[in-house]
């Protein structure tokens, strides 16, 4: 599940939550698959955001987890002896890893590299 | 008995404070928030009027409804006019939007990366100002949002000097603080509070700007500047620095015992700061495509 921009709306997605108007009625619901001329209607109706199945957009860079994992341990490299930074260095690496394995193995979503 | 600097270094960093005084190039704050200060004092004015005066600038007034609609305010009702937004806010909020809305653009035309980390760290806040219920959340969030104005400031006034601060923190693997530090005798945080301060910001903006590095400095707003000290922390915890400045800075330790943050706590803001990411990535993509010139409302020239 990812919450995306209605700017990286693409067809054939399908909705993973129920998209509401600004006055709190269901627009679209979920299970929905997104059409051109949905993503156009949502426009017109000033929905900012979507939540969609999978991971369907890329996030910067597209690093491997290892990779990933190996960039936070950098980061945090200056400021090892402080407790708290290294539990918090922990806890966003869990969550890295976390979010990795909730993403379904998908066979044909033919993304490159 | 504290080290004083050398008379040369102590003269360099009084140029420089003479350089960034006159801010030049920096613009100013829109007139209308003098305006809108005036306005809010006088009983007679109605918020029709105040709505009127602020949609006279369209392009202000689009960016204070889309700043009110973003993740890092996370106002529970979304808020489509500018009259509804100066009733359901209120007119400090508003003035705070109007602030942001206005250095905003600044640090967005200036330097990419740095804004996304302005963002981020605006998110932060909002997360952390809201699990520690603070009474001003908004605030605090654009005092996130401008933290690192002092860096625009520099970059502005002193290109060459931000220049070599740059190739400072490539070549030699250290934190755009430390090589102002080395270079200038000062830092941004710094910068940015004399900034914010010529601009007559609350110091509920100041402090947290000026202190962001070294919270324990605050005299009025403490935990304003520890949640800043922190969100900066967290968000280059999650990759959001700045260029090659990717480093997660130091804690201090007061600030630290201030947040009173239980390591429970941790897990939910991280979580609560992720969802609210992805809006800040919609935001940044739909101002990015305005700015590519999609539906392009400015008039041809001559």
């Amino acid at each position: 599940m990812q919450q995306i921009s209605i700017a990286q709306a693409t067809e054939g997605m399908i909705l993973a939550k129920d998209v509401m108007t600004t006055d709190n009625r269901v627009l679209c619901g979920k299970a929905t698959a997104l059409s051109a001329s949905i993503i156009e209607r949502f426009k017109r109706m000033d929905i900012t955001h979507v939540t969609v199945e999978d991971y369907p957009v890329a996030e910067k860079g597209a690093k491997s987890l290892k990779d990933e994992l190996l960039a936070v341990e950098e980061r945090f490299g200056s400021v090892r002896h402080i407790k708290p930074l290294m539990h918090l260095k922990k806890r966003i690496q869990k969550r890295l890893a976390a979010a990795r394995q909730t993403t379904p193995p998908s066979s044909d979503r033919g993304e490159a590299t | 008995m504290s080290q004083p600097l050398s008379p040369e270094r102590e003269q360099r960093r009084a140029a420089i404070r003479e350089a960034l005084r006159e801010v030049k190039n920096l613009p100013t704050l829109p007139g209308i928030i003098s305006k809108l200060t005036k306005m809010v004092d006088d009983p007679d004015i109605t918020t029709d009027q105040m709505g009127k005066l602020i949609s006279k600038d369209h392009i202000l007034a689009a960016k204070l409804l889309k700043l009110a609609n973003s993740a890092f305010y996370g106002f529970p009702q979304r808020i489509s006019s500018l009259s509804s937004a100066i009733i359901l806010l209120g007119f400090n909020v508003i003035k705070i939007l109007i602030i942001s809305a206005s250095i905003f653009e600044l640090m967005e035309d200036q330097d990419v990366e740095l804004w996304e980390h302005s963002l981020g760290c605006a998110v932060v806040c909002s997360v952390l100002a809201k699990h520690l219920e603070i009474s001003d959340p908004e605030e605090v969030s654009t005092a996130g949002l401008i933290h690192d104005l002092g860096k625009v400031a520099i970059k502005m006034e002193l290109p060459k000097e931000s220049e070599t601060i740059t190739a400072l923190v490539g070549s030699r693997g250290i934190s755009r603080f430390t090589a102002e530090h080395e270079l200038l005798g000062l830092d941004h945080a710094e910068v940015g509070g004399w900034l914010a301060k010529s601009w007559n910001l609350p110091v509920k903006l100041v402090e947290p700007i000026a202190w962001h590095h070294n919270p324990a400095g605050a005299s009025s707003e403490p935990m304003a500047a520890a949640i800043v000290h922190f969100a900066d922390i967290i968000i280059r915890g999650l990759g959001y620095g700045h260029g090659r400045d990717i480093w997660v800075p130091t804690l201090q330790s007061k600030a630290w015992e201030l947040l009173r943050l239980r390591p429970t706590d941790l897990d939910k803001i991280l979580e609560n700061v992720e969802e609210k990411l992805w809006d800040v990535k919609g935001f940044s993509l739909e101002i990015k495509m305005e700015a590519g010139g999609v539906g392009s409302t400015s008039p041809g020239r001559g």
